[in-house]
C-alpha cells in the first residue's frame, strides 16, 4: 500500500500507553496489598493470565493473529484492573469467571480492542457481583484491625482450596479481635443504617475508623497513580474531574438534606473504588465519550449514579454499574457534544446579522 | 525575537495544532544557489488549480528562456514557459508526478545551451504606481504566476479581488525541513516587499501583514530592517510584522487568518469575504520580478533537504528539472532512499519515481533515508492497532473536528455520517495521524471518504441528469404525441370539412341540376303545350 502523507509521527503506541497506565496502578496496589494482604498479589496474577488466556484463545477462534494484539498490553490491563476490585480472598474460579467473560464476551465477541462499548472490567465486576453476592463482599478487614491476617500461602490456600490448612475460611479471618465481622466501610454503613443507625454513630465506631483508614489508603495510591496519568497527559482530565466534584457535590447536598443519613463528600471520595475508579476504570477511552464537553457529562453523570446508588440502591459498592449505564449512554452523550466546527460558528452569526 | 515598531504578536490562536521537530536547521543555514542541472525538461500542462494548459509550440521547435509554450486554457489556469533554452522534444503523456503516478500530458524540451540565444521577457512596468490596473493584472496573467506556497491556484483571479482591506503575507511555513520562504526573506526581503505592495495597490489594501512564525528570528529581523529602511511616503500600505508561536499547522491559510485577525473564515467563505487576501512570500517574490523585470515564471526556490544528501540548502531551481538529476546532484544513495517527499513530511507527496519532474507546486524536496534514524520518519505503510478511542486526534485538530469519529465512519463506510461529522471541513493536516497512538493514517482515510462521497454525489448529480433526460424524454414524446395527436385531428377536421362543403356542394349541384332540368322539363312541357295550343289552333283553323 502506497503511504499518503503525513509521512510523520510522534506519539506514545497504545502498548506503551496500557503499559504506563499499568505502572501507575502500582502504588494503589502496593497499598492495597499492604491493608489487605497477598490474596491481591494472587488475584493480580490469575487475573492477568486469564485476561491474557482468554484473548489468546478468541483470537485463535477469530483467526487473527493474536500475539500481536496481546502485545497491545489492553487484555492484561482488564484483567489487573478487575483484580484489584474484586475481594483478595475471592476462590479462583470466581476471579477466573470473571475475567474471561469479560474479555470474552465484553471485549472480543465485540470485535476486540476499539470496539467494544462496555467497560470490560467492570463487565466482569457486575458479572460477579450479581452472580456472587457474598463472595463479592467478603473482604478482609484493614490489617491494623484484623485479629489474624493470612500469610502468603494462606491466602492461595484461601483462594483455591476455599480452607487453610489449619481449616480456617474466609470468614475466620473477616472476624475481628472483638468477634466482630467485618465489612467493608460501605457494606458496613450500608447495613447500619437499615438496623436504623445514625451516620455519626457508625462512624464513630472505632473498628469503622479503623477500617476506613485502610481504604482511604488505597484510595490515595490510586489518586497518586492518577496524577501521574495526568501529568504524562495519558489520561485527560474532563472525566476525573467532573466525576470527583460531582460525588462531592451530590453527597454534599445529600448530607446537608440529612446529615444523620448520608454521608458526607469526605466519606464517599476515600472509600470503595472512587479513586480507581476516578483515574482509572472511568477514563477507558474505548467505553467513554470522546468529546471534550461529553467527557464532563459522563464524569458528571457517574459520580451523580455513584452517590446515589451507594444511598439508596441494593448494593453498596456502584462504581461498577454507574459505569456500565454511562457506556451505554456515551455515543449519545458525543452524538449531541459535538465541538463547534472551525469557521461554523461564525456562518451562524452571520445569519443572525 | 527582534524588537522594532513593525514587529507584533498575533491576537488570535487557533485550536489544537502541535509541536514536531522541525528540522530546518539542516537547511537554513546556507545561502541560496542557483543549479540548472538537467539536460531534459519535463514541463506537465498542469501545474495549477484549473485547466491544463494548451501547448503553442510543436515537436522539433526551438524554443528561448522564459517564451510561452502553452498557453492558459479556457477558465480557470495558467500560462507555461520554457524554462531554458532549447528545442520542444515531444509533446505526449508521460510520467510528470501525479499522485496516481499515471502518465499526464507534458512537453518535455531538451536543454541546449547556448551564450548568445537571451532570453524572453515581457514588456517592463518600472513605475507600476502609474500603470492602469488591469495592465498589471494581465502582466502577472501573462507571466503564468499562481500560488507557490503550494496551492498553485492562478494569482490573477486572487488580484481581481475587490474591496480587500488587509494583504496577508503567509511566512509561517509551519512544516517541518522546509526553508524557502524563511531564506527567501532572510535574503530578498526588499523583493518581497515590493511584490506585495505591487498586490496591495492592485487590490486597494491598506494594510501589509507579514504573518511568520517566531522560530524565524533572521527572516523577521531582515524583513523588520528593511521595511526600517523603507520611505514612508513612497508607499500607500502600512506594513507590519505579526508574529505568531511556532506550532503547526499555523500556515494554513484558515489558521493564519485566524491567528492574525483573532476571526475565523466563515465555512464556505473566501478570505475575501472578510477583507483579506492571502499571499505566499515566493508568490510575492515573482509578481515583482514579473512586474518590474517582465519576468515569466520559469524557476522557483525549492528546499532540497534530507539525511539522505549531501549539502542541503535552498536552491533556484527551473520548472521541469527531473528528481534522478536533483538526485544525482547530491549524492542520494538511491539504494538507501528510494522514497522521496515532495513538500513538507506533513502535507507533502511521496514519490517513488525519480523520473518525476519539479513543478510550481514544489517547495520541497526531502530526501530521506528510507529507514531513516529519525523515528518521526514513517515513509512506509504499516499496519496499524485498533484505535482507542483516546480522542488525542481531536486535542490537536485545527479544524475541531472529532478525527476519532470520522475515522469510525470511514472505516465503516457510513458516508452518510461521516459527512454529517463534517468530513469536508478537514484541511488534511495530518495532526491527528501525527499523534494517534495506534499510527491509525487517519488523513488516508479521510482522503479516501472523501473521493467516496464525491463519486457518490457525482453518480447522484449523474442520475439526476438521466431522470432529467429521461423526464423530457417522456414529456417531449407526450408532446409530440399530442401534437401529432392535435394535427391528426385538424387534419381528420379539415378532411371531414372539406367532405362535407364537397358534399353540400354536390347536394346544391344536385339540387340545381334537378332544378335546372325540371326547369327543362318545364321549358319544355310549356313549349310541348304551347306547340299543342297552336296545332289545336291550327286544328281548329282547318276545321
Amino acid at each position: 500500500m502506497k503511504l499518503s502523507s503525513p509521512f510523520f509521527h510522534h506519539a506514545l503506541p497504545t502498548s506503551k500507553v496500557m503499559q504506563l497506565v499499568i505502572a501507575a496502578l502500582i502504588p494503589g496496589i502496593l497499598l492495597q496489598v499492604y491493608f489487605f494482604g497477598y490474596g491481591v498479589i494472587i488475584n493480580l496474577f490469575l487475573c492477568g493470565f486469564t485476561a491474557i488466556a482468554a484473548e489468546f484463545l478468541v483470537l485463535k477462534l477469530r483467526d487473527r493473529d493474536p500475539w500481536s494484539t496481546i502485545k497491545d498490553n489492553s487484555a492484561l490491563l482488564t484483567g489487573l484492573l478487575l483484580a484489584v476490585a474484586i475481594p483478595p480472598t475471592l476462590p479462583f474460579w470466581m476471579s477466573i469467571v470473571g475475567t474471561g467473560f469479560a474479555i470474552v464476551f465484553a471485549k472480543q465477541l465485540y470485535g476486540g480492542l476499539g470496539f467494544n462499548p462496555f467497560n470490560p472490567a467492570m463487565v466482569g465486576y457486575v458479572l460477579l457481583l450479581i452472580s456472587f453476592p457474598v463472595e463479592m463482599t467478603a473482604w478482609l478487614p484493614s490489617v491494623e484491625l484484623a485479629a489474624k491476617t493470612p500469610s502468603l500461602s494462606e491466602s492461595m490456600q484461601l483462594i483455591f482450596v476455599g480452607k487453610t490448612s489449619s481449616g480456617l475460611s474466609v470468614n475466620d479471618f473477616r472476624i475481628l479481635a472483638d468477634g466482630y465481622t467485618m465489612a467493608t466501610p460501605l457494606d458496613h454503613m450500608k447495613t447500619e443504617h437499615t438496623l436504623g443507625k445514625m451516620s455519626s454513630e457508625i462512624i464513630s465506631q472505632n473498628h469503622f475508623a479503623a477500617n476506613l483508614k485502610g481504604w482511604a489508603w488505597v484510595n490515595y495510591g490510586y489518586a497518586f497513580g492518577g496524577i501521574i496519568l495526568l501529568a504524562t497527559k495519558t489520561i485527560r482530565w474532563q472525566i476525573p474531574a467532573s466525576f470527583l466534584l460531582s460525588i462531592v457535590v451530590t453527597s454534599s447536598l445529600l448530607h446537608w438534606w440529612d446529615p444523620e443519613l448520608y454521608n458526607p463528600a469526605k466519606f464517599h471520595l476515600v472509600t470503595g473504588a472512587t479513586m480507581l475508579g476516578a483515574f482509572f476504570i472511568t477514563t477507558d477511552p474505548v467505553s467513554a465519550s470522546t468529546t471534550p464537553k461529553g467527557r464532563l457529562i459522563y464524569g458528571a453523570l457517574i459520580g451523580f449514579l455513584v452517590v446515589v446508588i451507594r444511598n439508596f440502591g441494593g448494593y453498596p459498592e456502584a462504581i461498577g454499574f454507574a459505569v456500565l449505564l454511562l457506556n451505554l449512554a456515551a455515543p449519545t452523550i458525543d452524538h449531541y457534544t459535538k465541538p463547534q466546527v472551525y469557521g461554523h460558528q461564525t456562518e451562524k452569526e452571520s445569519v443572525h446579522d | 525575537m527582534y524588537q522594532s515598531k513593525f514587529v507584533t504578536l498575533a491576537k488570535g490562536k487557533f485550536h489544537g495544532g502541535i509541536h514536531p521537530q522541525e528540522f530546518k536547521s539542516i537547511s537554513n543555514q546556507r545561502p541560496i544557489e542557483k543549479l540548472v542541472l538537467s539536460k531534459t525538461l519535463r514541463l506537465p500542462l498542469k501545474q495549477h488549480v484549473g485547466v491544463q494548459s494548451i501547448p503553442i509550440v510543436t515537436v522539433g521547435e526551438g524554443v528561448t528562456k522564459g517564451q510561452l509554450i502553452a498557453k492558459c486554457g479556457k477558465g480557470l489556469g495558467a500560462n507555461i514557459h520554457a524554462p531554458a533554452n532549447g528545442k520542444i522534444n515531444k509533446i505526449e503523456l508521460m510520467q510528470a508526478g501525479h499522485p496516481s503516478g499515471l502518465p499526464v500530458p507534458a512537453i518535455e524540451i531538451s536543454v541546449e545551451d547556448s551564450a548568445n540565444a537571451g532570453s524572453f521577457t515581457l514588456p517592463k512596468i518600472s513605475d507600476w504606481r502609474q500603470v492602469n490596473l488591469k495592465e498589471l493584472i494581465s502582466q502577472v496573467r501573462q507571466a503564468g504566476i499562481v500560488g507557490l506556497g503550494g496551492a498553485t491556484f492562478p494569482t490573477e483571479i486572487k488580484l481581481k479581488n475587490q474591496s480587500i482591506d488587509t494583504l496577508i503575507v503567509n511566512a509561517m511555513e509551519c512544516e517541518p525541513y522546509i526553508t524557502c520562504d524563511d531564506r527567501m526573506l532572510q535574503e530578498l526581503a526588499k523583493e518581497v516587499i515590493e511584490g506585495a505592495q505591487i498586490s496591495a495597490h492592485i487590490v486597494g489594501a491598506s494594510d501589509i501583514i507579514f504573518a511568520t512564525e517566531d522560530n524565524k528570528s533572521a527572516a523577521i529581523k531582515a524583513l523588520a530592517t528593511s521595511l526600517e529602511e523603507e520611505k514612508d511616503d513612497k508607499h500607500t500600505a502600512s506594513m507590519k510584522i505579526v508574529v505568531a508561536p511556532t506550532k503547526y499547522p499555523s500556515g494554513g491559510e484558515k489558521q493564519t487568518i485566524e491567528l492574525v485577525t483573532g476571526k475565523q473564515l466563515p465555512k464556505g467563505e473566501l478570505p475575501s469575504s472578510l477583507g483579506l487576501l492571502v499571499q505566499n512570500v515566493a508568490t510575492l517574490r515573482a509578481i515583482y520580478k514579473a512586474v518590474t523585470e517582465g519576468e515569466t515564471l520559469t524557476e522557483r526556490l525549492i528546499t532540497i533537504t534530507g539525511d539522505a544528501i549531501s549539502n542541503p540548502g535552498n536552491y533556484w531551481l527551473p520548472f521541469g528539472t527531473l528528481l534522478s538529476d536533483i538526485a544525482e546532484h547530491f549524492e542520494v544513495d538511491r539504494q538507501e532512499c528510494k522514497k522521496a517527499v515532495l513538500g513538507g513530511p506533513m502535507m507533502g507527496q511521496s514519490v517513488s519515481d525519480f523520473e518525476t519532474p519539479v513543478s510550481k507546486s514544489t517547495n520541497c524536496i526531502i530526501f530521506n533515508r528510507d529507514k531513516s534514524n529519525e523515528k518521526s520518519w514513517v515513509i512506509e505503510a504499516k499496519q496499524h492497532q485498533s484505535c482507542i478511542r483516546c480522542s488525542e486526534c481531536q486535542v490537536v485538530c485545527p479544524a475541531d473536528l472529532l478525527p476519532q469519529q470520522l475515522y469510525w465512519f470511514s472505516k465503516s463506510e457510513q458516508w452518510e455520517g461521516l459527512e454529517k461529522q463534517d468530513l469536508f471541513d478537514c484541511i488534511e493536516c495530518g495532526a491527528c495521524a501525527y499523534v494517534c497512538p495506534s499510527e491509525i493514517p487517519l488523513v488516508h482515510y479521510f482522503r479516501f471518504g472523501k473521493s467516496e462521497i464525491k463519486k457518490i454525489k457525482m453518480a447522484q448529480v449523474k442520475s439526476e441528469k438521466a431522470k432529467q433526460r429521461f423526464d423530457f424524454r417522456e414529456t417531449r414524446l407526450a408532446r409530440a404525441k399530442a401534437e401529432r395527436a392535435e394535427k391528426h385531428r385538424k387534419a381528420a377536421e379539415a378532411r371531414k370539412k372539406a367532405a362535407s362543403e364537397k358534399s353540400a356542394d354536390a347536394k346544391e349541384n344536385k339540387q340545381a341540376a334537378i332544378n335546372e332540368a325540371l326547369a327543362r322539363v318545364k321549358q319544355k312541357k310549356a313549349a310541348m303545350s304551347e306547340e299543342e295550343a297552336q296545332n289545336n289552333d291550327n286544328k281548329g283553323e282547318d276545321v
